[in-house]
């Protein structure tokens, strides 16, 4: 719900994501964090809820 | 610094789950993105949506929150 | 109205009189038109000074917080379901209440009132649904149907929904067919329109937090905007900060807003605060069919966990 709001106030949706993984996965830890920095990436820098950016 | 600006995932990891997880990654010479930057809580139950925005505020590009 | 502000001070009088509470707090007439103000009253000689009119914006249940007296307390609709959220929340007992519930019919926009006039309004009468309001120069006669509060004309539950005596009789509620308008119209935007959106709306925004105060659903010890150490906002009219601050504020209503308008009645400025928890009372609707404040025995969905909760958002 929190990430709703977020994308209602207009931030984009992958700044924030979620994913649950156990310990013993590090296979998927891997994974995820690999999708994860791409879409931020592909995102580009962020200026939104940023200190200073106006 | 370099001059082009990194992109910067703040990572909040449970203790138990996510950080296992990564730690495990880590001795396994797992690769994963080095723009992960990684905070380490002691339970996915202490992450509070003031986290998300100081991340940002400090000039996070995303975040990432793992239970 | 008349009959029902000869109701609830009748009420009051016999509850202070029999001492089955040592409080009532309802509306006073306010020092300028248009206006009530909270008011508590401790004798039966002062409950003669409660009325009840188009202006009781504010949401009393504000007023009960970690409470120990018994209290009467005179509830609408939406005052109600504030009630059940303290109830439910652990700030009140229930056997420490005396609910007066007044079926509404919403209550009217004062500052929509004064756009109707050039000069500013000096009277405003009431008899039934008509309003007469006067400024110095002119008079004019309205419906008050027409000039409701936004959350009021979007209002479902405009009967209390706990009560122990009912002031009148209960009103129809409105079945609306597309109570989310609002919503939806941002949530067509694009992040940027979004963010421009916010921007615009949170423009003249002073930092006074009378939204934060007229709610009843913030009663923090400390507020996380008074929080120093760790500073989680700062305290200045920087953009940022503004916008983390309602952020927030929304947020820690998510699935107790009962959408009661104080905030809005409050804000000295005219913001549309409501535009931020209008999205989550939608989506507390869709994701967990859930209405803030109308079952004393349900605890809110944010505080719970249920097996079908929604997840998709995990990966």
């Amino acid at each position: 719900m929190m990430a709703n709001l977020l994308e209602h106030m207009g931030m984009e949706k992958d700044r924030v994501q979620f994913s649950w993984i156990s310990s013993a996965e590090a296979t998927k830890f891997a994974t995820v964090a690999r999708e994860v920095a791409q879409s931020v990436e592909a995102l580009g820098p962020n200026t939104k809820f940023v200190k200073g950016s106006d | 610094m370099s001059e082009t600006k990194q992109t910067k995932v703040v990572s909040f990891l449970c203790n138990w789950c996510s950080y296992g997880a990564a730690d495990l990654a880590g001795v396994s010479r797992m690769q994963y993105p080095e723009n992960i930057r990684v905070i380490r809580i002691p339970c996915t139950g202490r992450m509070s949506p003031k986290f998300v925005l100081s991340a940002f505020r400090e000039g996070a590009d995303g975040v990432w929150v793992s239970g | 109205m008349e009959s029902y502000i000869e109701q609830i001070r009748t009420l009051a009088v016999d509850l202070l009189k029999s001492g089955k509470v040592d409080v009532v707090i309802g509306y006073r007439r306010g020092s300028v038109p248009m206006a009530t103000v909270p008011f508590m009253a401790r004798t039966p000689e002062q409950a003669k000074q409660l009325t009840w009119d188009s202006h009781c914006t504010l949401n009393l249940a504000n007023y009960l917080t970690n409470r120990q007296e018994k209290i009467g307390i005179i509830a609408k609709g939406c005052d109600s379901r504030n009630i059940v959220n303290h109830i439910v929340e652990n700030k009140i007992n229930r056997d420490q209440l005396h609910i007066i519930g007044v079926p509404c019919k919403g209550m009217v926009n004062p500052k929509e009132l004064q756009t109707l006039l050039d000069d500013e309004i000096i009277s405003c009468a009431e008899t039934g649904s008509t309003l007469t309001i006067a400024s110095s120069q002119a008079e004019i006669k309205i419906e008050r149907e027409d000039h409701l509060r936004n959350n009021c004309s979007l209002c479902t539950h405009r009967n209390p929904v706990i009560y122990d005596d009912l002031v009148g009789e209960a009103v129809e509620e409105p079945v609306l067919d597309d109570p989310f308008k609002d919503v939806n119209a941002i949530e067509a935007m694009d992040a940027d329109e979004k963010w421009n959106y916010f921007d615009d709306l949170l423009d003249g925004c002073i930092r006074c937090y009378a939204c934060r105060n007229a709610c009843p659903l913030c009663y923090c010890p400390t507020c996380f905007v008074d929080e120093s150490d760790p500073q989680w906002v700062g305290k200045g009219q920087n953009d940022t900060d503004i916008k983390t601050f309602h952020f927030l504020r929304a947020f820690h209503c998510a699935g107790r807003c009962t959408d009661c308008g104080a905030c809005e009645a409050a804000c000295p400025m005219d913001i549309h605060v409501r535009a931020f928890t209008r999205k989550l009372i939608k989506d507390s609707k869709e994701l967990f069919g859930w209405e803030a404040g109308m079952d004393i025995s349900k605890r809110p969905p944010l505080d719970t966990f249920a097996p079908d909760d929604p997840n998709d958002f995990i990966k």
